[in-house]
């Protein structure tokens, strides 16, 4: 349970440092460093019990399903990286207190940072390795918060930048890594992987699976050639830069490595890739260090340098490497955190962290001078510190190991890093703090308060007494980790000072030697260098993304560049693909159906239906024709339906293309009244084959159709439409009662056809529209006479007429051809012809109902006639009936479904007449016409002119 | 009579689709009402072809037409009615707002989408 | 006959009447009506998905006709847990469109709960024709919304969208009447049943009819290439409604898998199996293409449309395998999506509002209010929608690749998800810096139009995000209930039966 609260503090805690911080900067680092002293101290609490060798273990399921549980555990590995994330994470965010400038937001930056160190300590006690890999990509997040901390600075963000998607892409490969050791094993939990080193090595998935986790590593430890983000995420501030680039993240590769050694090392192939990849990195990390004037770029790549010895030593995949590997692991965190910090001291005390500006420190600076040179000599591997002796561990495993069959590679080439490290150790110091006193330091430089300093400290007292009593005080951390690093017996060693003379010893004596003699004729080295070339990673990379960026924007920018006619295209074409490779594709047999003769008549109307669809395509330009030639088109589809026993078809037909042909006449008014010419040649020519393609398609399959037999449900229907559903017109029983639903669907859509045209034209009559409007320049001549006496006085007569017809239509609807639907078309027409004869003004005076109304009423209608029923207990729009005699129409049955059939006429009215109503009354104000009190312009009893109304 | 039919259908889509591919928002339009047509044709005629059987009970006649699929065209027929009342609207606004009527966006279309007016 | 089924669809198809009919010139009241019917539905949908645990199959016999005769509303854990997200979706959108949006132009209210009920319609019925239906009250209540408050880029995106939308429905028309001419039903649970005795000398109009359905599923899915709608719309449509959008394309979703897993599923004989060929590849390219897009975008709205395409493709590369597994984790990853790119597109909005004349530009600018806070809430999103942890976007990825395993694809599968997450990555991570990190080296602050928004908005946006908190830490049980899901897709006899078997009342009605 403590364990899980280890892995669970620093997250809880992330939320202190960004309230405490309305309290003081002092609250608000204390809540921090409060968080992860409590973590530190739960986690020693385990300590006798995982040196005593037992393994602490503590799970939840989470997601079963997927292998994902919360499991933990915690042995010697988790406990030495435990260990340090809080350990140096500690220090860090003391040190952080007083190294941050009063404006940065403190708050934010120990939020971020205890984040991170719970990602950390999430990956090293993770017991699953689904739950590692969140733990692995939440550290590159919070990284990436990091890193990018200092927002206003742009290496900042590049910097950041570069380290998520370098770290981010590894983890993503590591994913897959991962998925697969889980689907080998067929478990996804560490400690069960770990059982199974052997059938993991056998399996014909092992190389892919092992390469795709080393990819994950390798970029979180900045191997070559991943290595080029980690000196450019020295924009961070120095804090971070000890914390994340010294002891914890870029270790997190290591960690990973060294925790799936037992699993994956012993072929050849993760010698040869982890061993080279290891000692390639090191060795050109160290030369590149040795000319970093920065001290934090300097740190940088001798941090790379330094994890790729421990990587090379782990590639080795002997227990005496993996021995050497444990201790360097230590040793470079002491030595490495605590030269990043004194670099942030000497950057902040002197301004400036360039060794070229330096030099001379050594008397003002006496303390940090004194941390200094103690942590370099470590790194550089001078005798009585800890670096020298994990750095001899290496060379004499280095000595005996061939590589390729030639033994004196890797000792040579490990030489030569060492060498190189060295070199730059002592360069740090001499540059630093040795020479002259100069007078143009940015600040005068002075030891820091005891809050920066002693953090260091710290660590160099470890340093120190590591290196005189390793035994004591790291052999039995070293033992217990290595014994869970290599999941077996450790191999008997002492660690110790004097081992004798050995090859070893004389490498580290060439290397001390040959290190020093490079520094002395440093310019001379350092010309070899410029001679050299220097590949700029950061170009390269930058060049990558935006060449990825721009790549992306010529294609896909390029391809949705907005042309509807484009989309159409590709639409249709898949639809044409589709259809046709859907038939092609399949078992077809011509159908057997009896054909029925054609009459002389059909082939007429055939001719002409076709001669229309060419001259439409033809003169398709000429708008008002265009109009024509459709409405003769669906005529002549309406007397097909007629022909082929679809009267009502034919009546919706006819009556919706009326209304329809109306609504395009009167936008017709706004609009151009010719289509220029403006597709190419070549694009006609698409479209044509396009749309012959589709059309043939379409009528293959309609042929295809024709030319069968199949049986279907209308038998049912025919059968019971009259007494179940009390009608006799089948096709109006299906529509109110059989599949009354469907209809209920289609006026709601007719409903909101009205209020989304009522809504975009009342947009249309207020504001600047409006106004542009008002002067809208119309192509159409108006006629002298607006409001012709002869049509008005027809349609006064007529309106009276068609409201009875359509009454009529409405209630014969259920047994012969007619209904709501028609008889609502009707109607509207009927209204419609009032708004065209006598003008806008004077009908909507006397058009005293509200369309909203008549809309949302008729939906309210049908839908209360359906819940009716539901109130008696049966389903929605269960309908009932029965029958009554009236004069003129005669014995006629009342459906329920009436009812229903009421609610679709009103909306049909309401829909149609907001659409046109509110259409014509734009065209008036367009047209700049007055509003006519008077039916008729030309009314004999009257002479005064009517009034304009704008 | 069936292929008579079936060629109406092709040739009414292939009109439909070309003027649907046009470059101008009344072409389009007109082309969607001839493409509703041939479709409308369409899925009347799965109920197959029959001539005087109108699905209207009468007493003593027994053949009568498929009526499920007029049903179906019915609702099809209604619910195009009021898509296209809408994409008239629609493009007519479009027009008088952007004095275009180009089915295309015009470059920096995008750039003025987001206004809440 | 249990009545809360047709609830969750005539609950809004009543409210937006009485809103459009009684309240329209009061907005307050309008807000009361649609926020009470939204909040309604959330509880119906708990409901619901609570009684489908007891009785996993439940059908609706609408005008009490027997199925085939009549149309069948049909409840599954499917449909329940759809309904459950279009609600939560809903509350979030309408809680942030109360802040102003909904005054910015006619008839708002009434077209959004429409929207929501043509929506749940097409998750309930389990006629083919009905869905037809149910897609154009969905779709034209979009239209509306889509144009909501005008302005002429919002109108040519929209006439745009409308057309795609109507060619489409005419290709829908023309499926459903191709599988009645071979079937003679549309009921789809006799559909499942008759697909499998259709003669072979009829499968080729069958299966054309399948796989033209499979393209209209596919244009409301955005899926490559009839995606080209989603781009403009998106980007120009009221950020409220985009939101919403989120759920519209999980409707095509939805369909391509009810109709390929029960009428083409197991049980179709010759004709099985007929999606999986053409959508596994179009969807990872669909995958890969929308992710490309995230990294090519120039402003914020364009990039979250393109986010949304390249996460149907994962949606629909896990459907596209149709196993019980793949479509188990495809459906959490549906849920998902559905909140990140609601959640998205509202921060773009806070965003918007925050930058005049800049709008959702992504270039260099002085500092909006509320940056930091707004910055964070985009940051949250962005981890969901590329799939970082600890958000149910990691989850849902690794189910997806973990889904895909057993495949004979599956290099290309890890390869396409794997590579598309890291140019999201890349993506939100150079939109991000640039928005909030590099405004703060420039100098002096952005006034924000009109007064600072108050809390609500970040009430719906949090909202969102809590429900991906609350799907990451309830993964297990949640699993738990998909893969129950996914069995039943993948037994679909108890479906058949239940929607086969007569449910009406007795005596038959009144007749």
């Amino acid at each position: 349970m403590s364990l899980a609260l280890i892995v669970l503090l620093p997250f809880l805690g992330a939320v202190l440092p960004a309230l405490m911080i309305h309290s003081g900067r002092a609250a608000c680092a204390l809540s921090a460093a409060w968080v992860t002293a409590l973590a530190f101290g739960l986690l020693l609490t385990h300590v006798p019990t995982v040196m005593s060798g037992q393994v602490v273990q503590v799970g939840w399921e989470w997601l079963p399903a997927l292998g994902l549980h919360v499991n933990f555990f915690l042995d010697g590995l988790g406990l030495l990286f435990a260990g340090l994330i809080l350990g140096i994470g500690l220090l860090i965010i003391i040190y952080a207190r007083y190294y941050l400038a009063e404006k940065d937001p403190m708050g934010n930056f120990y939020t971020y940072l205890l984040l991170f160190q719970g990602a950390m300590v999430g990956i090293v006690l993770s017991d699953n390795v689904l739950l590692l890999l969140i733990f692995w990509e939440l550290t590159s997040l919070t990284s990436f918060l990091l890193i990018g901390y200092w927002r206003h600075l742009p290496e900042g963000r590049q910097g950041a930048r570069m380290a998520l998607v370098v770290t981010g892409s590894g983890g993503l490969a590591l994913i897959a890594g991962m998925l697969i050791l889980g689907h080998i094993v067929g478990s996804y939990d560490l400690t069960v992987i770990l059982q199974h080193g052997e059938e993991i090595r056998e399996s014909p998935l092992y190389v892919p699976a092992l390469l795709l986790i080393l990819v994950g590593c390798f970029t979180k430890s900045a191997q070559f050639p991943f290595h080029f983000w980690l000196p450019h995420a020295m924009a961070a501030p120095t804090p971070v830069s000890a914390y994340l680039h010294s002891a914890t993240m870029v270790k997190a590769g290591v960690f990973l490595m060294a925790r799936l050694w037992p699993v994956l090392s012993g072929p050849e192939i993760w010698f040869y890739l982890v061993a080279t990849t290891g000692l390639v990195t090191m060795v050109v990390g160290a030369w590149i260090a040795l000319f970093k004037d920065d001290l934090k770029g300097l740190l940088a790549f001798s941090t790379v340098s330094h994890l790729g010895m421990m990587t090379m030593l782990l590639g080795l995949a002997t227990p005496m490497a993996a021995v050497a590997a444990v201790f360097h692991i230590i040793n470079h965190a002491t030595f490495k955190a605590a030269l990043f910090l004194s670099a942030g001291i000497i950057d902040h005390e002197t301004g400036t962290r360039d060794l070229k500006k330096l030099g001379g420190l050594l008397m003002l600076m006496p303390i940090t001078a004194t941390l200094v040179m103690i942590a370099a000599a470590s790194m550089a591997g001078i005798p009585f510190l800890n670096g020298f002796l994990s750095k001899e561990m290496m060379l004499e495993e280095i000595s005996h190991t061939a590589w390729a069959g030639q033994g004196w590679i890797l000792p040579a080439l490990a030489t030569v890093g060492a060498l190189f490290s060295v070199a730059y150790s002592f360069r740090y110091i001499v540059h630093g703090f040795f020479g002259p006193q100069r007078d143009d330091y940015p600040k005068h430089p002075h030891d820091p308060p005891a809050g920066l300093w002693l953090p260091p400290a710290l660590l160099v007292v470890l340093v120190v007494l590591i290196g005189l009593f390793p035994e004591t005080f790291a052999g039995d951390l070293v033992r217990r980790t290595t014994s869970a690093v290599i999941q077996g017996p450790v191999p008997e060693f002492h660690l110790a000072l004097w081992h004798g003379l050995t090859p070893a010893l004389f490498m580290s004596i060439v290397a001390v030697g040959g290190g020093l003699l490079a520094l002395w004729r440093y310019p001379m080295v350092r010309n070899w260098w410029q001679a050299g070339p220097h590949p700029e990673a950061k170009a390269m990379f930058d060049a990558v993304i935006a060449g990825a960026v721009r790549l992306c924007q010529t294609t896909v920018l390029a391809l949705h560049n907005g042309s509807l006619q484009r989309y159409l295209a590709f639409m249709i074409g898949a639809a044409v693909v589709l259809g046709f490779s859907g038939f092609l594709g399949a078992s077809h047999a011509p159908g057997q159906r009896e054909l029925l003769p054609a009459v002389p008549v059909a082939g007429v109307l055939w001719v002409i239906l076709l001669a229309a669809c060419g001259l439409i395509v033809a003169f398709q330009r000429q708008r008002l024709f265009a109009v024509v030639l459709v409405g003769v088109i669906g005529l002549i589809v309406s007397i097909a339906f007629v022909y082929f026993s679809a009267p009502d078809l034919a009546m919706t037909q006819i009556s919706v293309e009326v209304v329809t042909t109306i609504l395009i006449l009167l936008a017709l008014y706004f609009l151009p009244g010719e289509t220029p010419r403006e597709s190419s040649a070549l694009r006609r020519g698409r479209d044509a084959v396009l749309a012959g393609l589709a059309g043939i398609g379409i009528g293959g399959l309609a042929w295809a159709v024709m030319t069968r037999d199949f049986s279907s449900l209308s038998s049912y229907y025919i059968e019971n439409s009259h007494h179940l559903g009390g009608g006799d017109n089948v096709v109006n029983v299906i529509l109110v009662d059989f599949r009354g639903f469907d209809t209920f669907g289609e006026i709601i859509v007719l409903g909101i056809a009205g209020l989304a045209i009522y809504a975009l034209l009342k947009g249309m009559m207020e504001g600047e529209i409006h106004e542009k409007l008002g002067s809208w320049p119309l192509e159409m001549r108006k006629s002298a006479d607006r409001h012709p006496m002869l049509m008005v006085i027809m349609a006064r007569v007529m309106l009276p007429l068609v409201l009875i017809v359509g009454v009529y239509i409405f209630l014969r609807g259920h047994n012969s051809p007619g209904g709501g639907f028609i008889a609502g078309l009707v109607v509207a027409i009927g209204l419609v012809m009032q708004y065209m004869a006598s003008g806008f003004a004077w009908a909507a005076q006397r058009m005293t109902i509200q369309y909203h109304a008549l809309i949302g009423g008729g939906v309210l209608i049908a839908a209360t006639t359906g819940i009716g029923a539901m109130i008696m207990g049966y389903p929605f729009l269960t309908s009932t009936y029965d029958y009554f005699n009236l004069p003129v129409v005669g014995k006629f049955e009342l459906a329920s479904a009436l009812g229903f059939d009421v609610g679709v006429f009103l909306t049909v009215v309401g829909g149609v007449m907001l659409a046109l109503a509110y259409l014509s009354d734009l065209g008036r104000w367009a047209s700049r016409s007055p509003i006519n009190e008077q039916p008729m312009d030309a009314l004999p009893t009257r002479d005064e002119p009517s009034r304009r109304d704008d | 009579m069936e292929f008579l039919v079936a060629s109406t259908i092709g040739v009414i889509t292939a009109a439909g689709i070309y003027l649907v591919l046009r470059a101008r928002t009344f072409p389009v339009v007109l082309g969607l009402t001839l493409l509703t047509y041939a479709i409308n044709l369409f899925l009347f005629i799965t109920g197959r072809l029959a001539v005087g059987q109108p699905p209207v009970l009468q007493d003593g006649v027994t053949a009568y037409t498929d009526p499920l699929p007029q049903a179906l065209v019915l609702t099809a027929i209604v619910i195009s009615f009021g898509m296209t009342a809408v994409i008239v609207v629609m493009a007519l606004r479009a027009y008088i707002e952007s004095e275009n009527d180009h089915v295309d966006l015009i470059d920096g279309d995008n750039d003025r989408g987001d206004s809440r007016t | 006959m249990n009545h809360w089924i047709i609830l969750p669809i005539l609950l809004p198809a009543m409210v937006a009447p009485l809103i459009a009919l009684t309240v329209r010139h009061d907005i307050v009241l309008c807000r009361v009506f649609s926020v009470a019917s939204t909040v309604l539905l959330l509880v119906l949908g708990g409901v619901l998905m609570g009684t489908t645990a007891v009785e996993p199959v439940q059908t609706y016999n609408l005008g009490n006709w027997l199925a085939p005769f009549g149309i069948v509303l049909v409840l599954d854990r499917l449909s329940a847990l759809l309904l459950l997200l279009t609600a939560v979706l809903g509350l979030a959108v309408v809680l942030y469109a109360i802040n102003g949006w909904d005054r910015a132009g006619r008839h708002f209210h009434p077209l959004f709960q429409l929207q929501l009920m043509g929506i749940n319609g097409a998750f309930l019925t389990g006629d083919l024709f009905n869905l037809f239906v149910f897609f154009e009250v969905l779709l034209i209540a979009s239209y509306g919304l889509m144009v909501h408050a005008g302005g002429p880029a919002r109108m040519r995106a929209g006439v745009q969208y409308v057309a795609i939308n109507l060619v489409g429905s005419s290709v829908f028309l023309v499926a459903v009447g191709l599988i009645y001419s071979v079937t003679g039903t549309l009921n789809m649970a006799h559909l499942a049943v008759e697909v499998g005795r259709v003669s072979a000398a009829d499968r080729a109009l069958l299966e054309t009819g399948g796989l033209l359905l499979l393209l209209v599923f596919a244009v409301k899915a955005a899926l490559v290439p009839l995606h080209f709608w989603l781009p403009g719309t998106y980007a120009n449509a009221p950020a409220p409604v985009a939101a919403l959008f989120a759920i519209m394309t999980k409707v095509g979703a939805y369909a391509i898998i009810r109709v390929f897993t029960l009428i083409f599923g197991a049980g179709a004989a010759a004709s099985a199996g007929l999606a999986g060929p053409w959508l596994l590849p179009l969807a990872l390219v669909t995958l890969v293409g929308g992710m490309a897009g995230v990294l090519a975008s120039r402003r914020l709205g364009q990039m979250v449309g393109f986010a949304v395409i390249g996460s149907m493709g994962t949606l629909l590369v896990s459907v596209a395998l149709f196993t019980p597994q793949a479509i188990s984790a495809a459906l959490y990853y549906l849920v998902h999506s559905t909140l990140a790119a609601g959640a998205l597109f509202l921060i773009v909005d806070l965003v918007r509002e925050r930058r005049p004349d800049l709008g959702d530009r992504l270039t260099t600018a002085p500092q909006f209010a509320q940056c930091g806070f707004i910055s964070a809430l985009f940051l949250l999103g962005s981890m969901a929608m590329t799939g970082l942890p600890p958000l149910s976007g990691f989850v849902g990825k690794l189910l997806v690749l973990d889904g895909a395993r057993e495949s004979a694809h599956a290099a290309w599968i890890w390869g396409g998800i794997l590579g598309a997450s890291l140019l999201a990555i890349i993506g939100f991570a150079r939109a991000g810096t640039t928005l909030f990190w590099k405004s703060a080296s420039v100098e002096g602050t952005l006034q924000p139009m009109g007064q600072p928004a108050p809390a609500l908005p970040f009430v719906s946006v949090g909202t969102l995000l809590g429900g991906m908190v609350l799907l990451t830490v309830f993964a297990g049980p949640i699993m738990l209930y998909l893969d129950s899901v996914a069995q039943q897709l993948f037994t679909p006899q108890q479906y058949i039966d239940t929607v086969m078997t007569p449910n009406t009342v007795q005596p038959a009605g009144a007749h």
